[in-house]
């Protein structure tokens, strides 16, 4: 039973501001996932959730109390770490047991335990093993079984599916997924893989250079992206934005010119519009001519990318369509899929 | 030789068989080289004074040298169990103090923290001579001249900073992530310590230990000018064979066995433990 509250959380580390006056509530028992790219402060948030960095300014509670001044082992948080983190001089059922041997839990007990956390994460016959002995996967779900036998107040992971390959990656995630659905305590989860923060999460915070651009369900985060950030980082492949002007309800930029987007005047705004919601046609029959600039099969369906003067329009049309390099096609959009961005501000502008 | 190698008229495999009888001719002459002076050692120690001289491996063995030098007036017994509790107390004391040191140097952002580290490493730039007047007149006031209590104090000045130095290193190649983990699993800075750091950096800390032990082992200048007949240890009995009726070369080379002896060991530990420590660097 435990929410996290961050209330203007900075923390800099000499010169460089890694988080910028955080406000965050992760609500008890949802999946709250950090998402952002590279250095956008996600982990160093969670790491100062777990009490292993000192926020610079602010306050942090977890369950009402307020644990800035907390060590680690006093918060009842559990960690999962990006390289695992096992101590690599004990067995595995050590390595799953110890946080027990930390609380004076007898032996047998601790035993007992551990053989049934094991068995929840498919580990029973490697209890003997040294994580050198294991494969990423299995060292994974150790780092794992060792958070969940702590049954603690509030789950953290650290990109704890990175170091899998893409087969593992898929099967790990589902299990985090029904873990999660079967234990309900309240978790955050950093990655910079969108594809895990869409099906995880309850949430999804999207971070860039300190700042949370958008809090919302992963649904919002993709339909409603609330600034040209969040636009271009969540989807894959990534969704156009085309600088233009709209005038009187038409976008215009180069050949383009689309109708239908209210009735606003406005010099400078950015069209945001996802792949998967354009097609292309003859020419003359859309919204603008434009020749093709390159045309891969990726196998469901057809990549194709359009040039408009120096900017490139990426469709992902039926796979059916097959256009030749230069050939000059008309694209269709739905205006209805469109999205407006102030190119001063990035703020989504209301058609 | 450029002709050589447009007509070749010795074919590879008798080049490739020249080159290793000369590789093992060259290695054969710098064992020579190496052993000589201690296979003399050894011959020496089992000789009788009247063999001595005689560079004959031939000869009647006796170990009639050791007993001479574990009796009066040379004592040799005293001056080995000198030279065990000086190198053990000071290699037991050093090497805990230095692990926490360097934990600290490691993990921790303090205080003119770089500029404490050269200091550190700047103790072992002084030469022994420079500071051994001092020594010797602070001893004097303290009443700790000619006790092994002061030779463990110095040993451990010369020691200290050159085990912080290498467990350091040792420490810089543990990933932090596992004593993260411990410290969210519920452990307290010293558990972490004593249930993750030490293990994982025991190779280091052996190493270290026995460089520690074998540089207080063979430490002379500052036993020699600093004991006189209650603490003398190894290296400073072994000149006392030098006197003025003359050098008794089979006492050296029977004593010489006794302080080599304990180091050929400890050389065999460590090299076990070089090869652990560099495998266990190789798993994540």
């Amino acid at each position: 039973m435990a929410e996290i509250v961050l209330s203007g959380v900075t923390k800099r580390f000499g010169d460089f501001v890694a988080v910028h006056t955080l406000d965050l509530a992760v609500v008890d028992r949802e999946f709250l996932v950090l998402l952002g790219p590279s250095g956008c402060g996600k982990t160093t948030t969670m790491r100062m959730i777990a009490g292993l960095e000192e926020p610079s300014a602010g306050e942090i509670r977890i369950g009402g109390r307020v644990v800035n001044d907390l060590p680690p082992r006093a918060r009842d948080v559990a960690m999962v770490f990006q390289n695992y983190g096992l101590y690599p001089h004990m067995s595995v059922a050590d390595n799953i047991g110890y946080p027990l041997k930390l609380r004076g839990v007898p032996r047998e007990e601790r035993a007992a335990q551990v053989r049934a956390v094991a068995a929840k994460v498919r580990l029973d016959g490697l209890l003997e093993r040294k994580p050198a002995a294991l494969s990423g996967g299995q060292r994974q779900r150790v780092g794992l079984a060792r958070a969940l036998i702590r049954k603690p107040t509030v789950f953290l992971m650290d990109e704890p599916l990175s170091n899998l390959d893409a087969k593992l990656r898929v099967e790990m995630r589902a299990e985090l997924k029904h873990l999660h659905h079967e234990l309900a305590v309240t978790t955050v989860y950093v990655t910079h893989d969108q594809i895990e923060a869409m099906t995880l999460a309850t949430r999804v915070a999207v971070m860039n250079k300190g700042i949370i651009h958008q809090l919302g369900t992963p649904d919002e985060i993709y339909n409603e992206p609330a600034d040209l950030f969040v636009a271009g980082f969540i989807g894959s492949p990534a969704m156009n934005l085309i600088d233009g002007r709209i005038d009187d309800g038409t976008f215009v930029a180069g050949r383009l010119r689309i109708d239908g987007l209210g009735r606003s005047t406005r010099e400078s705004v950015v069209l945001g519009i996802r792949p998967e919601d354009m097609t292309i046609g003859p020419a003359g029959s859309g919204h603008g001519d434009l020749p093709v600039y390159s045309s891969e099969l990726t196998g469901d369906s057809t990549l194709i990318t359009l040039a408009d003067g120096n900017t490139r329009i990426a469709v992902r049309a039926d796979k059916t369509v097959r256009p030749a390099i230069d050939d000059v096609v008309a694209l269709r959009i739905d205006p209805r899929r469109c999205y407006l961005f102030d190119a001063a501000t990035t703020r989504r502008l209301a058609i | 030789m450029a002709a050589d190698f447009e007509a070749p008229r010795i074919s590879y495999a008798t080049r490739r068989r020249l080159a290793r009888v000369a590789e093992t001719t060259i290695l054969l002459i710098t064992l020579a080289i190496i052993v000589f002076p201690i296979a003399w050692i050894i011959t020496t120690a089992f000789k009788t004074p009247r063999d001595v001289y005689d560079l004959s491996i031939v000869f009647p063995p006796t170990v009639q040298n050791f007993v001479i030098a574990f009796n009066a007036p040379w004592n040799l017994g005293s001056k080995l169990v000198n030279s065990i509790v000086v190198s053990t107390v000071t290699v037991g004391i050093a090497i805990p103090i230095a692990t926490l040191a360097a934990y600290s140097f490691s993990r921790f952002e303090f205080f003119m923290k770089r500029s404490l580290f050269l200091l550190v490493l700047a103790t072992q730039f002084i030469p022994a001579v420079v500071i051994i007047l001092p020594f010797f007149l602070m001893f004097r006031d303290v009443a700790l001249m000619d006790t092994r209590t002061g030779l463990i104090i110095v040993n451990l000045a010369i020691v200290t900073p050159f085990a912080v130095w290498m467990i350091k290193g040792y420490l810089d190649a543990i990933p932090n992530e596992s004593e993260e983990a411990a410290l969210v699993d519920g452990a307290s800075r010293v558990r972490v310590i004593f249930d993750v750091v030490v293990p994982m950096a025991l190779p280091g800390m052996i190493t270290a230990a026995v460089f520690c032990f074998i540089l207080t082992w063979n430490e002379f200048i500052f036993a020699l000018i600093l004991t006189r007949e209650n603490a003398v240890t190894l290296p400073v009995g072994l000149i006392s064979f030098r006197t003025e009726r003359g050098d008794w070369w089979e006492l050296i080379a029977a004593s010489g066995i006794i302080i080599t002896v304990p180091m050929f060991m400890l050389a065999l530990v460590i090299q076990r433990h070089f090869v652990k420590g560099m495998t266990m660097g190789a798993v994540r």
